[in-house]
């Protein structure tokens, strides 16, 4: 009886419910397209050079558990709001409440368990069409990616099986709480913030505490490694959680205090609007903003990396190709480069020594680093430096010849310059190295490509060791593929994240809004002040976490600058692109709300 | 003498849009008020009394008929000016009280000044003279959950009154309290009436809270049936409400 009255109250509410299912099947989705890329071990191994990358998923499923955690803890007190004032009357009508409570148990754990079953559904297809997206755009082809990853299903499943049951115990838990009055008038109820006076003061600081911690261990992420990515996800989460929950309520109190702004047209309103469900707010904000700043940094990070590429491989050499002593084939291809500079240097290898000849270096002076410190990173220019015969010296001398002279090759010799005299003397087998600067390095990529490939044949190496610009050129574009690729990945994730959030938050507390509007329509506010009211308190609500979220961005890219040569480089794209969308949410959010809350013309 | 507070005539109120359904809710009603009554509007479940209070309010718009507000002819006022013209002539009293439940009662009371834009300084004086009249001064800083029925509907008469409109109009004020709430608010609006020249226009189905009125109107099936006007005590006026409600119902 009672399980068929609350399906005829479910059937009232379908589009409340809608809205929920839907809010619950995109987190699962995302949770388990996210899943897929950090699972799936075969992917990351062949398409990471640096181990760290796994790490920085491990940390990526963390944040997101966290996130997911607090939306589904969110969605379900939502779905509470929902049933609480039918449950309540059902309860007054003389239902008995252990089975109002095993209602709600049970319809929280359904709820989740069709949105777990078409979520992964979703989710399977997201993780295919995002994953061929991304990879057609970013070239990169990568073996071993299942957009039907069992393990990915497996944690997805589990993880949020062991979330709606919490949830469901919690809610039930609340349920049992209430008295049937409180049930019945739940929606006039007036929430203050939980917590006060000294205890709010005392949690703002610490959350202040807790940011400035997080952010020394971004901009000490250098040594710090591993355990400052750790400090820097429990402190700037949990900090930022704390100073929405205590400096927003504060905030909003500081803006109604103001007896003469409080007072003029409808602030009075518009003000205690924001203020009145300060404490549900300042949760979903916080999560607004902790998305944001995921969001965004992301793919801030990733198009970082991008920036990088070429700056840190021009850094590692200054020749497009280094080639000692060149097969026919190897001279057949680079006979089909053009070369803004090519030289040749001649040598004699014998057993003790590499003999180079010092006229040859004279005329044309080989590439050496310049400058000190950070800043001599990727600087070079032919060296000045006089040279004399003999063992060279030099320490510019030494890092020029090693520019031209692997390492791999003639180990256990030392480096001697001799005179064009001495040199044809010279007893030992002759060779000789060409070193280039093609005209475009990147357009020739193949031939590099077929170059390192015909090298590690000659020298029986791997193509990774051989140091040459295109390997290092490889490594550095697979290593910031996959992260422009997980970039982007997390980017859209945490970013539909929040545009469920805030759908959330407005669709949960708008229903409560609509008889306020009625109210001040009736005793005569013009329908074009309550949309003023209306864009004022969400221009508001968006504008907090949003400052706080770019701040984390901007603060937080700080933690690349060990990694990346510049991690503000272009900084503003990211930014705009966040601004763009978040306007966008926020004239959609406030649009969404006006056609919910205002009378109809 | 003054122009009537209300003068409403030949008003009718269609709803349906047209053929079959189309139902008259008025058929054509004609009456008015005049400046400092206390008017009650009476009659059956259904009668259209409810229709009447929301096109004189101007939040409905009649079918037919000409509404005089305060000298002011509402039927052509476009949405926004008749909001302007509710916020500034009209105050509302209904029966579920309408308070913003986030505002303390103060606020409430002061959100029709704010939005016609008075002076933070003068807002307070005025807020705190109409809270004294109504016997509320002390609750000023309490949210509206924290008060009873009937604190929270002399609270809405406060708002209705604190910008001093020229009409005060009640749908079922008394609806939602217990007889002594409702006794009190009733007291206090005729004090408003009586000390403070008020005009109050009250749809009731309450004889008792009708009783307190100096002259009711009867409606039935959408058109004016009677009236009447008190003329000695209100113990005699309430039976007199008795007998014109018991010819209404044996009518049917
Ligand atoms: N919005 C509406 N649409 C259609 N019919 C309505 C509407 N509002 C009221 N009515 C009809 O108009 C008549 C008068 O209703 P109402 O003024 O609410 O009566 P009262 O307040 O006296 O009980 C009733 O027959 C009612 O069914
Ligand atoms: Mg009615």
């Amino acid at each position: 009886m009672l399980v068929k009255l609350s399906m005829s109250g479910l059937k009232s509410k379908l589009k409340d419910y809608l809205v929920l299912l839907v809010g619950l099947v995109i987190s699962v989705s995302i949770f388990y397209m996210f899943q897929t890329l950090a699972l799936n071990k075969a992917f990351i191994e062949s398409n990471s050079v640096i181990s760290s990358i796994q790490f920085v998923f491990h940390a990526g499923s963390v944040l997101l558990a966290i996130i997911t955690f607090f939306y589904i803890l969110y969605a379900n007190s939502f779905l509470m709001t929902l049933r609480q004032k039918e449950f309540g009357m059902y309860m007054m009508l003389g239902a008995k409440k252990h089975k109002i409570m095993m209602l709600m148990f049970l319809e929280t754990m359904i709820l989740g368990i069709v949105s777990l079953v078409i979520g992964n559904a979703i989710g399977i297809g997201l993780a295919q069409g995002v994953g061929q997206l991304l990879m057609k755009q970013l070239e990169f082809t990568a073996g071993g990616y299942k957009a039907f990853y069992m393990p990915s299903l497996q944690i997805t499943c589990l993880f949020f099986l062991v979330l709606f049951i919490i949830s469901a115990i919690m809610n039930t838990l609340k349920l049992s709480r209430i008295s049937v009055l409180q049930l019945v008038h739940a929606e006039s109820h007036t929430d203050r913030p939980a917590v006060k006076g000294i205890m709010t003061v005392v949690t703002a600081v610490l959350s202040i505490i807790l940011l400035a911690i997080g952010y020394w261990a971004m901009f000490n992420m250098e040594t710090l490694m591993q355990a400052g990515i750790i400090i820097a996800l429990i402190t700037t989460t949990s900090g930022t959680y704390l100073l929405f929950m205590t400096f927003l309520p504060l905030m909003i109190g500081r803006l109604k205090k103001n007896k003469k702004r409080n007072e003029k047209g409808l602030n009075s309103f518009t003000y205690a609007q924001l203020s009145f469900r300060v404490n549900s707010l300042t949760k979903v904000l916080a999560t607004v903003a902790m998305l944001i700043a995921l969001g965004a940094g992301a793919i801030t990070a990733g198009m970082g990396f991008q920036n990088n590429v070429m700056v840190t491989v021009n850094g590692f050499t200054p020749y497009d190709m280094v080639i000692h002593q060149p097969t026919e084939q190897e001279q057949a291809v680079i006979d089909t480069i053009t070369f803004i500079s090519k030289q040749q240097y001649r040598y004699k290898v014998d057993k003790k020594y590499v003999y180079y000849v010092k006229t040859d270096l004279e005329q044309h002076p080989p590439f050496a680093p310049y400058g000190v410190g950070r800043d001599s990173f990727g600087q070079y220019k032919p060296i000045t430096e006089a040279i004399s015969t003999g063992v060279v010296e030099s320490d510019n001398w030494n890092d020029a010849l090693r520019l031209i002279q692997p390492h791999y090759l003639y180990r256990e010799q030392q480096v001697q310059i001799v005179d064009e005299q001495k040199y044809n003397q010279l007893q030992a087998e002759e060779s000789s190295v060409i070193v280039g600067v093609s005209d475009d390095f990147l357009a020739h990529k193949e031939k590099w490509a077929q170059l390192d490939k015909m090298q590690a044949a000659k020298y029986n190496l791997s193509e990774m060791v051989l140091n040459s610009k295109y390997a290092s050129y490889h490594m550095m574009h697979g290593f910031s593929s996959g992260t422009v690729f997980m970039g982007f990945f997390l980017g859209i994730a945490f970013l539909a994240m929040m545009a469920s959030s805030l759908m959330f938050k407005i669709l949960s507390g708008a229903t409560k809004d609509i008889s306020r509007y009625q109210m001040l329509h009736k005793i005569g506010v013009r329908r074009e002040r309550l949309v003023r009211s209306i864009y004022k308190e969400q221009f508001l609500v968006f504008l907090f976490p949003a400052i706080i979220g770019v701040a984390h961005v901007v603060l937080g890219m700080k933690m690349f600058s060990f990694i990346l040569r510049n991690p503000y480089d272009r900084i503003w794209v990211p930014l705009t692109i966040f601004a763009v969308i978040y306007a966008a949410y926020y004239f959609i959010t406030v649009q969404m709300y006006k056609r919910i809350v205002l009378p109809s013309k | 003498m003054q122009a009537p507070v209300v003068n409403i005539q030949d008003v009718k109120k269609v709803y349906g849009k047209s053929g079959a359904n189309q139902s008259y809710a008025l058929k054509g009603v004609s009456f008015s008020i005049q400046q400092g009554e206390f008017v009650g509007i009476m009659g059956p479940s259904g009668s259209g009394k409810t229709t009447l209070l929301n096109v004189i309010s101007t939040l409905d718009k009649a079918s037919d008929g000409v509404i005089k507000i305060a000298g002011v002819d509402i039927s052509k006022m476009k949405s926004g000016q008749l909001a302007d013209f509710r916020s500034q002539k009209l105050g509302f009293i209904f029966q579920d009280f309408n308070l913003i439940e986030n505002l303390t009662v103060y606020e409430n009371i002061a959100l029709p000044l704010s939005l016609q834009g008075v002076p933070s300084r003068k807002i307070g004086p005025s807020v705190q003279k109409v809270a004294a009249t109504l016997g509320i001064a002390e609750l000023l800083q309490k949210y509206p959950a924290e008060l009873s029925g009937g604190q929270k509907q002399r609270t809405a008469a406060a708002r209705a009154l604190v910008h001093e409109p020229a009409i005060i109009l009640g749908d079922e004020p008394t609806g939602a309290l217990d007889s002594k709430n409702a006794t009190s608010l009733l007291e206090a609006m005729t004090n408003l009436n009586e000390q403070h020249g008020v005009s109050i226009m009250m749809v009731t189905h309450d004889a008792f809270s009708a009783s307190y009125c100096q002259r009711i109107l009867f409606i039935q099936d959408g058109e004016l049936y009677k009236e009447i006007r008190r003329t000695s005590t209100r113990e005699v006026f309430y039976r007199e409400i008795l007998d014109v409600l018991a010819d209404l119902g044996t009518q049917k």
